[in-house]
C-alpha cells in the first residue's frame, strides 16, 4: 500500500483534502480512520506546498527546451 | 487665340485667388486618413478620404497638410486624448483651411482636431464588434473560464524588448510569497497594424500546447500610449473570447478598455498589475491550502484529545457505576436475609407452638399420668393386655405400676 506510488494533481490533491476536512467536520472518521487520515492528509498537504513554493524541475526542464529550441 | 491665353501659372493663380475669395474660414471636416507621412522637417502629409456607406469605394478625396509647428503639439495631443496613434485608417474631425496651390493643387491645411471624435467613432467600433460577438454568442466565454488554483505556467504574450515584459517578470519572480512562477514568452508585435496578426498567431502557438499552460497573459510595455487600435479588432477579440485558457490583458492603458480587455478574463492596466494579479491569486490558493492544513493540524489532535477525555471520563464513571451497582445488590442482599428471618422466625414460632400442642397433648394421653393416678398396665409378651379372655391360667404377665415392675402368675 505504501509502496505505491500516488500521483495527482494539485487540484485532485485539494480535492481529497477538503474531502477529509468535510469528514473530520461531519464527525464521520472512526478514531481508527482519524491517524491514518491525518497522515494522508499531511502528505497532500506538503505536495501542494510543494507545487506552491518548490520549481519543479520536470516544467522548468520542458521550458528550457522551449527556449532553447 | 494665343493672345487670350492664360499660362497655367496665371489660371492656377486665378483658381486660388477664387478659392480663398469662396472659402475664407475655417471649417471642421470629418474624413477618414490615409496615406499618412512625415517628411524629415516634421511636416505631416495625408489624403483625407471618405467612403461610401458600404465601406467600399471611395466617393471623395482631399490632400491634406499638417505643418510641423501644428503637427508637434496636435499629434501628441491626440494620441494621449484618444490612445490612438494619428494613423491611416482612423475617422478625425479636423479644422481646415482651404488652400490651392498653382504647382501642388487643392489641398486641406489642418489647424486643430478634435479627439472626442475619434473616440465617438472608436467607441462606435468596438461596439460594433462587441454586439457582433454577443450575437454570436461568444462575448463573455472566455470570462466565464474557470482560473486553475495553481495559476503558475504562464504563457506571456508581448514584445521581448519591452520593458513591460521585463516588469511583469520580475514582479513574478520576486513576489513577497516566494511563489513559484513558469513564465514563458511568446513573442508578438504589441504596436501597428501587425498587432492583430501578430496575436494571434501567437495565440495559436499556444494553442498548439495547450497543457502545458494555465493561462495566457497580454502585456504591453508600460512607455508612452500610443496605438492601441490594433487591440479593437474583431478578429483579435473573437480568438481571445473563445480561447480555452483564461487570457489577462495588461496593455497598459487608462482610457477606455480595447475590446480585448472586454472579452478577457481578467483585465489589468499595466503588465505589473498583471503579475500582482497572478501572485495574488496564488496567495488565494495558498490560504486556502494553510486553512485546511491549519484546520487539520488543530482538530485532529483536539478530536483525539475529546476522544480520549471521553475515555478519561467513562473510566471514571466505572467505579462509582459499580459501587452503585454493588450497593443496589447489597440492599437486594439485605432486603432478601431480612425477609428469610422473618420467615423463619414466623415459621420456628409457629413449630413451636404445634410442637408445644401435641407435647400437651402427647403428655395427656400419656399411661404414665394414669398409672400415677393408680392404674396399671398388663403386659404379656411386651403387649398391652385390654381382654381378659385373652389370657390364660398360668400365662406370666408383667404389671407395670407408676413406679416399677412387677410379675404375677394368672390363676384363673
Amino acid at each position: 500500500m505504501a509502496a505505491k506510488k500516488e500521483t495527482y494533481t494539485y487540484t485532485e490533491a485539494m480535492k481529497r483534502l477538503e474531502a477529509i476536512v468535510a469528514k473530520i467536520e461531519g464527525n464521520e472518521l472512526d478514531i481508527d480512520e482519524l491517524g491514518e487520515k491525518l497522515k494522508e492528509a499531511q502528505k497532500l498537504i506538503k505536495f501542494c506546498r510543494d507545487k506552491l513554493y518548490k520549481t519543479d524541475l520536470e516544467i522548468q526542464k520542458m521550458l528550457g527546451e522551449e527556449e532553447n529550441g | 487665340m494665343v493672345n487670350d491665353s492664360l499660362f497655367l501659372v496665371e489660371l492656377n493663380a486665378l483658381v486660388r485667388r477664387s478659392i480663398r475669395a469662396c472659402f475664407p474660414d475655417t471649417y471642421w471636416v470629418q474624413a477618414e486618413l490615409s496615406d499618412v507621412r512625415v517628411n524629415s522637417s516634421g511636416h505631416c502629409y495625408l489624403e483625407f478620404v471618405q467612403k461610401d456607406a458600404g465601406g467600399n469605394s471611395l466617393v471623395a478625396k482631399a490632400r491634406g497638410i499638417v505643418w510641423a509647428n501644428t503637427f508637434f503639439r496636435l499629434k501628441p495631443y491626440f494620441e494621449r486624448e484618444t490612445g490612438q496613434a494619428f494613423v491611416s485608417g482612423i475617422k478625425v474631425l479636423v479644422k481646415v483651411t482651404v488652400d490651392f496651390h498653382e504647382l501642388y493643387g487643392y489641398s486641406l491645411t489642418v489647424t486643430d482636431i478634435d479627439p472626442t471624435y475619434t473616440l465617438g467613432d472608436m467607441a462606435r467600433r468596438r461596439r460594433e464588434i462587441l454586439d457582433r460577438l454577443q450575437r454570436e454568442g461568444v462575448l463573455t466565454l472566455n470570462k466565464e473560464l474557470e482560473l486553475p488554483e495553481l495559476l503558475q505556467r504562464i504563457a506571456v504574450i508581448s514584445s521581448p524588448t519591452a520593458a513591460g515584459y521585463d516588469d511583469f517578470c520580475n514582479q513574478l519572480s520576486h513576489n513577497a510569497f516566494g511563489f513559484v512562477f513558469y513564465p514563458c514568452l511568446f513573442p508578438a508585435v504589441m504596436q501597428g497594424d501587425k498587432v492583430e496578426q501578430s496575436v494571434i498567431s501567437a495565440l495559436d502557438r499556444i494553442y498548439g500546447e495547450l497543457e502545458r499552460w494555465d493561462a495566457v497573459v497580454i502585456i504591453r510595455g508600460g512607455g508612452a500610449t500610443s496605438d492601441l487600435s490594433g487591440f479593437d479588432t474583431y478578429n483579435l477579440a473573437a480568438n481571445c473570447a473563445q480561447f480555452p485558457l483564461p487570457v489577462i490583458t495588461g496593455i497598459g492603458h487608462e482610457r477606455d478598455d480595447t475590446v480585448i480587455d472586454m472579452v478577457a478574463h481578467t483585465r489589468v492596466k499595466t503588465p505589473t498589475a498583471a503579475a500582482e494579479f497572478l501572485v495574488n491569486h496564488l496567495r488565494q490558493t495558498a490560504e486556502r491550502l494553510e486553512d485546511f492544513a491549519c484546520y487539520i493540524r488543530q482538530e485532529v489532535p483536539s478530536r483525539l484529545s475529546h476522544e480520549k477525555e471521553r475515555l478519561d471520563n467513562w473510566q471514571a464513571r466505572i467505579p462509582s457505576k459499580v459501587q452503585m451497582r454493588l450497593q443496589k445488590e447489597g440492599f437486594a442482599q439485605e432486603r432478601l436475609s431480612e425477609r428469610l428471618r422473618v420467615a423463619l422466625r414466623v415459621r420456628l414460632q409457629t413449630e413451636k407452638h404445634r410442637l408445644e400442642l401435641w407435647s400437651r397433648q402427647i403428655e395427656a394421653a400419656s399411661p404414665d399420668r394414669l398409672l400415677k393416678r393408680g392404674y396399671s398396665l398388663t403386659l404379656k409378651n411386651g403387649k398391652a393386655v385390654t381382654d381378659a379372655s385373652r389370657l390364660h391360667p398360668g400365662d406370666e404377665v408383667e404389671t407395670r405400676l407408676a413406679k416399677g415392675t412387677f410379675r404375677s402368675i394368672v390363676k384363673k
